[in-house]
């Protein structure tokens, strides 16, 4: 495997030789050449085998765990461990470098493109809105809405925690969802309002088409199994949140249908009583990665509220959304909710695929609709009249 | 400073090394460094197989002076260019993306990174039809972007008008190859895996590689930086020389994105803007 070694050269070399000629030692072969310094190892026993010498993985390995714990001075557990999970690292390299699938998520850009082409979305309710989405909450991605207390975040959570649900024949992805609160916001009632005016929807559409799997996918899309397939959880503070994420992905593997993780108020607990921002920061970093992990392992949409603060600029100060700006790139989407005088607006400001835009919206004894109700419309809820003409008050939450 | 190992080259035993070793020469930056008449007295070795041993060892690990003129040939005929897709960015990075290079795109929250990249990768993909790695730790990467991208340049072009512009958009899309990588130790194996490939020259899936996208880099450090462990910037500098030594080793282009962070200095309406990326440093 190893070529033969070249004899001692003349003084200056002509011409160069293109192509890998640094670190010449560095045959290929497998991940067994990767650096000390890119294996997950703690970082005092890096810097012991650093100061040792060792420079890539082939070199612990042919030490072995009795040469390294006597070269470095560590137990010789520490250092079976360590070598375990070097192994552990070039295997999977080298299996990947084979060509063997592995846990590593590879693929080609048109198979991307057909995945997204199946996916579904979430549907709002709200058309408008779901056409600058796109179609809706998609899959797979992390949506953040912000806005000012009151505007209806918490109302388009619970939404979208009872259209995550319905069947696929109604244009639905019929999964399940998680729902994390902070702020203690989650009313049941108010799910039970929102959830038989979906029922009602759905049967309304299914007497105007009268098709077969309508009728079945109405037995039971009911109001007692919209309500048992929302898994609720309270967190208190900003450990019980963050203990919950990280023992999310178990819960989604045991309850493969969830498509849905709300979380609402994730600036809740961490903008009270939080003294080192630089902690709050990579907390809140860390928690990103993780929640995008979960959105593509599970091929669950993550919708996340935030809250919104006052910079304070040189003659104005305007509102932007809560948690600082390394949090801003932690959402793929970003809608930002806000009043208009008395109309309710929402603006997609951030987003990979869809141009910025602004769209009206309200809140109806029935959740979350259009302002206007959709031209082809099946439903008969006359009670969705242009609430622009209505004063605020008059508005039910 | 690599260890004396037996087998690192003919004449280098196992015993030689013991008895080396216990005379503290243990690296080959010691043993090169060290006075061989000494070091044969103390260890009772023949001075002629140190020296035999000294000058492979010096062959094997040392840099090799070269020639500006030559460096010079050798770089305008290995570099290449590449169009970003975007007449005035290709203008501003001086006709386009440098092979060999690392090139960095850094802004705010949706600024437009994401789509940057996206139509670096749709350019290079359709217009060169060459490979392009893009590696994505914000799952901010959507194909019905791509795909509308690839269609808006295949209508630009008219050299494509001729038989399926849709069959080369399908194909531009395959030369494309996603991994998802969202831990950065995830990340560093990737990169690896690529480094691996291409030194194989494996004629596998990859093909001529030319460009490596990594949408963001800051995204898998962030949550390292900060407190008091100074960890996380060695990851980062881990990353960072990764990426350095793929684009001079292999001729690519290489664009990772980052974030900026800004930094709020006392009362003043000043606000210092400070990259928290990779390059920063080298």
């Amino acid at each position: 495997m190893r070529s033969p070694l070249p004899p001692p050269p003349p003084r200056f070399r002509a011409p160069l030789r293109a192509g890998p000629s640094a670190a010449r030692w560095r045959w290929g072969g497998g991940g067994m050449q990767r650096a000390v310094g890119s294996l997950p190892l703690g970082p005092a026993l890096r810097a012991r085998l650093a100061a040792a010498g060792f420079q890539t993985a082939q070199e612990l390995l042919d030490t072995g765990p009795c040469g390294l714990s006597r070269e470095i001075g560590i137990s010789k557990e520490e250092a079976l461990e360590a070598l375990q999970v070097v192994r552990q690292e070039c295997s999977g390299d080298a299996a990947r470098t084979a060509g063997g699938a592995g846990t590593t998520r590879k693929c080609t850009a048109l198979e991307l493109l057909e995945e997204e082409q199946a996916q579904g979305f979430i549907i709002t309710f709200c058309s408008a809105l779901d056409n600058i989405l796109g179609g809706g909450v998609q899959l797979t991605k992390i949506t953040e809405v912000c806005g000012a207390p009151g505007v209806g975040k918490t109302q388009l959570c619970m939404q979208l925690a009872v259209d995550v649900q319905i069947p696929e024949c109604f244009g639905g992805v019929c999964g399940e969802a998680v729902f994390i609160d902070t702020e203690g916001s989650f009313m049941v009632d108010r799910v039970v309002d929102i959830a038989a005016a979906c029922v009602q929807h759905c049967r309304l559409i299914a007497e105007a088409h009268q098709e077969e799997d309508h009728q079945k996918a109405l037995e039971t899309f009911s109001l007692e199994s919209i309500l048992s397939h929302i898994y609720y959880f309270r967190c208190r503070d900003y450990i019980e949140l963050l203990a919950q994420v990280y023992l999310l992905p178990d819960f989604l593997s045991e309850h493969s249908k969830v498509r849905l993780v709300v979380i609402d108020g994730i600036a809740f607990p961490f903008r009270h009583d939080f003294e080192d921002l630089s902690l709050r920061t990579r907390l809140l970093n860390g928690l990103a990665q993780q929640l995008i992990i979960i959105a593509n392992d599970h091929k669950s949409a993550v919708v996340l509220t935030n809250q919104m603060t006052t910079r304070i600029g040189q003659s104005q100060s305007t509102l932007v959304p809560a948690l600082g700006e390394s949090w801003g790139h932690a959402a793929t989407v970003r809608l930002i909710f806000h009043w208009d005088k008395s109309q309710r607006l929402a603006t997609l400001y951030k987003s990979p695929s869809q141009k910025e835009s602004t769209i009206p919206y309200t809140i109806t004894p029935h959740g979350f609709r259009d302002v206007q109700p959709p031209a082809v419309t099946q439903n008969t809820e006359s009670t969705e009249m242009n609430p622009r003409k209505r004063p605020r008050r008059e508005e039910e939450k | 400073m690599v260890v004396l190992r037996a087998g690192l080259c003919p004449g280098l035993t196992e015993e030689m090394i013991q008895v080396l070793r216990a005379n503290s020469v243990r690296t080959v930056v010691d043993f090169v460094s060290s006075d061989l008449e000494d070091v044969s007295q103390k260890c009772s070795l023949s001075y002629k197989a140190l020296v035999a041993v000294r000058r492979v060892l010096l062959a094997q690990f040392s840099a090799f002076p070269a020639n500006g003129a030559d460096l010079y040939e050798e770089l305008k005929s290995s570099t290449a260019i590449l169009p970003t897709g975007s007449p005035s960015l290709d203008q501003l990075l001086d006709s386009g993306l440098y092979t060999g290079e690392v090139t960095e795109l850094m802004g705010a929250p949706g600024s437009g990174k994401t789509q940057v990249c996206l139509s670096i990768a749709a350019s290079v993909s359709l217009g060169l039809k060459q490979h392009v790695l893009f590696l994505d730790s914000t799952g901010g990467f959507t194909a019905s972007r791509l795909y509308q991208m690839l269609q808006a340049q295949a209508e630009d072009e008219e050299e494509q008008a001729v038989g399926d512009t849709a069959l080369s958009q399908l194909e531009a899309l395959q030369r494309i190859q996603v991994a998802r990588v969202f831990d950065v130790y995830e990340m560093l194996s990737a990169l690896q895996e690529v480094r691996d490939r291409l030194s194989q020259q494996a004629v596998s899936c990859t093909g001529p590689l030319k460009t490596v996208v990594i949408d963001s880099v800051s995204a898998v450090i962030h949550p390292l930086l900060g407190g008091r462990q100074s960890e996380g910037l060695a990851i980062m500098m881990q990353l960072a020389r990764e990426l350095k030594m793929l684009a001079k080793e292999f001729s690519l282009a290489v664009v990772p994105t980052g974030m900026q962070v800004e930094l709020d200095i006392g009362n003043s309406d000043v606000q210092e803007p400070s990259p928290a990326t990779p390059t920063e440093g080298l």
